[in-house]
């Protein structure tokens, strides 16, 4: 009985909160489950990367070159009224932890100090990570604190399948990753409030892979997740073993458990959605068929479709969505370019499900779909919308941010 | 004897169209394209933080080509060594499929229309380095890459291997296609495999 007027204030205020917004016509050309509608709340007119949710609404965005942008709604009618930049350069990951704003630039990671009330930060930002290497190629720097509350930083390999100089061409041919991968393509983990720490204050993490732009901390099980863009252009470097139709469907992009010590296998090997199997990558000897040393990587908690490029993760931590949404998450992708000359995919929202270990259960489902506008689509640029960031706000509503136009929707729940 | 004729005619078709490069003798014998404004070694640099989805490579600085430029005769191929076997017609050789090797080869990246993808490759729509009625620019940047564009190839985060595995004739192809579908304006000019060969034997942009 003691839940009851806490209960009864949450329905109340949900209800009051859905009076007010208005879902977009036709919920702006998304199409959702049944009983979920769109709210524009935003159209930046720049690309917007990753996105965070304050206790106050308050919505945070990182972008490509423009530094970080923040939304407010003042008269709870969705849509946001004022819209503010600040700080400087650019980048894609940002998160909230103990008060403080983080976000990422290619080379760098700041916070600011959150004041009550004030929607941008007065304070000047601390500066936490210098010197990540800023490579150019996969130079995002996503990152996410643990449970222990340290800081995980993602630092992508400037390359394809380190395959020499001609990495995506013909022929190309792998070399010893020992050393590059020293440097690049694993995440570390810092201290969450040293400033100015560098790679010598760092512990190296996990190793052995391409470029992460996924990582986020499941609340239930203070586990971290991660998933992982597979390699691009088979059919460019071995046509004699991959058609067009193998390279639109391989590899997979792959979710898995960030553990220390881990070593998920690039530039070796890929995972082959077909097949369920671990190969080695042409670089280094595969045909297609080959397969990897069994046990030696691990298997992918989830494999997705090949070149969609996960993005953004978001565990669902609201109860404004209908039950099954309450053990899961969010998971925004890009879209493809690389499945040319087939037609691109991917540019859409998933929800990936988790059972009560919190656990993935291996499977997806597109949530969110039709950002591109077109049914088919061949070129990348023609996409209407691209979704890059998601994030769970303090009422349930799941915001999605857009890195062609800048668009930013809420996705509400009403049942009808 | 007689049946062999074909064989060698063949041959030596193949030989023409070959990615082989031009033996140094050659290289000493071709000329250089003349009457062309060159380019600056180096190229305009975007800012380091533009990564304008729309933007395009930075231009190459050439002046614009004069008449006399765009009719000046590309140098020709050495004769075939054997003068006793007949010349084989150009119009008897299937030339490669410009569209298909374009497909195959270039649309990966820069996609199916040429618009490329935000921060990753360039749109190829309009470029300079395509709508320059001298070829020779692009296809040092074809057989060469993103290299020869020095620090404005960091506008993109991926690099352009350099194409170099086609044949000249297959390389001919594309330029002549892209050149046709994405110049602004359109150039019509074929390019030939000869100007292919050319471009291979140079180091690095034209002087």
């Amino acid at each position: 009985m003691k839940k009851t007027p806490a209960l009864f204030a949450a329905l109340v205020l949900g209800t009051l909160a859905h009076g007010a917004l208005t879902p977009a016509a036709n919920n702006d050309g998304l199409i959702l489950p049944a009983g979920f509608h769109a709210v524009v709340v935003a159209e930046k007119g720049k690309p917007l990367r990753n996105i965070v949710v304050a206790a106050n609404g308050d919505i945070y965005a990182n972008t490509p070159k423009d530094g970080l942008v923040a939304f407010r709604d003042t008269d709870g009618d969705g849509k946001a009224d004022e819209i503010k930049s600040f700080g400087e350069g650019g980048g894609t990951g940002i998160a909230l932890h103990e008060g403080w704003l983080y976000a990422s630039t290619t080379k760098e990671v700041f916070r600011y100090k959150l004041t009550p009330g004030e929607l941008v930060p007065s304070g000047k930002p601390e500066r936490i990570i210098k010197d990540l290497p800023n490579q150019g190629q996969h130079s995002a720097k996503v990152f996410a604190f643990g449970a222990d509350g340290k800081l995980y930083v993602e630092t992508g390999s400037p390359s394809n399948a380190y395959g020499g100089k001609k990495d995506r061409a013909l022929g190309a041919t792998g070399e010893d990753p020992t050393e590059f991968l020293k440097t690049y393509g694993g995440y570390w983990r810092y201290d969450a409030n040293k400033p100015d720490q560098t790679r010598a204050d760092a512990d190296h993490f996990s190793t052995g892979h391409r470029h992460s732009t996924t990582i986020a901390l499941n609340p239930a099980t203070g586990k971290l997740f991660i998933a992982i863009h597979g390699r691009d252009q088979l059919n460019t470097v071995a046509p004699q073993f991959y058609t067009d139709d193998d390279n639109a469907e391989n590899p997979s992009e792959v979710f898995h458990e960030l553990t220390e010590g881990a070593n998920f296998g690039w530039p070796f090997t890929y995972w082959d959605p077909n097949t369920s199997q671990r190969k080695i990558n042409p670089e280094y000897g595969g045909d297609g068929k080959k397969l990897a040393e069994a046990g030696k990587y691990p298997d992918p908690l989830i494999a997705f479709p090949a070149h969609w490029a996960p993005m953004q993760l978001a565990f669902y931590t609201g109860t404004q969505f209908p039950a099954k949404y309450q053990h899961g998450a969010f998971l925004a992708f890009h879209g493809s370019w690389n499945r040319a000359p087939k037609p691109q995919k991917g540019y859409r929202v998933a929800f990936l499900p988790f059972d009560e270990k919190g656990l993935p259960t291996g499977k997806y489902e597109t949530f969110a779909d039709n950002f591109a506008g077109k049914p088919v689509l061949e070129s990348t640029g023609d996409a209407d919308h691209r979704p890059n960031g998601v994030a769970v706000g303090p009422d349930g509503s799941l915001y999605i941010s857009d890195s062609q136009t800048g668009r930013l929707w809420r996705i509400i729940y009403t049942g009808n | 004897m007689s049946r062999f004729v074909p064989l060698a005619v063949l041959i030596l078709a193949l030989a023409a169209c070959s990615k082989q490069e031009p033996s140094p003798a050659t290289n000493a014998a071709a000329p250089k394209p003349s009457g062309q404004e060159a380019p600056p070694a180096t190229v305009s640099v975007p800012a380091a933080t533009d990564r304008n989805p729309g933007a395009e490579l930075a231009r190459p600085s050439a002046e614009p080509v004069s008449s006399a430029a765009v009719a000046a005769t590309p140098p020709q191929p050495p004769a075939p060594a054997e003068p006793a076997t007949p010349p084989v017609p150009a119009a008897t050789l299937a030339a490669p499929d410009g569209e298909a090797l374009f497909k195959k080869t270039c649309a990966t990246c820069h996609q199916a229309n040429g618009g490329g993808v935000p921060y990753l490759q360039p749109s190829i729509k309009g470029s300079a380095w395509i709508s320059n009625p001298d070829p020779q620019l692009l296809l040092s940047l074809i057989l060469r890459g993103s290299a020869i564009l020095g620090e404005a190839a960091k506008a993109y985060d991926n690099d352009m291997p350099p194409i170099d595995a086609p044949t000249d004739a297959e390389i001919a192809a594309i330029a002549t296609y892209v050149r046709g579908r994405f110049g602004a304006p359109p150039v019509t000019e074929p390019v030939t495999p000869a100007q292919v060969a050319i471009a291979r034997a140079r180091p690095g942009l034209p002087e």
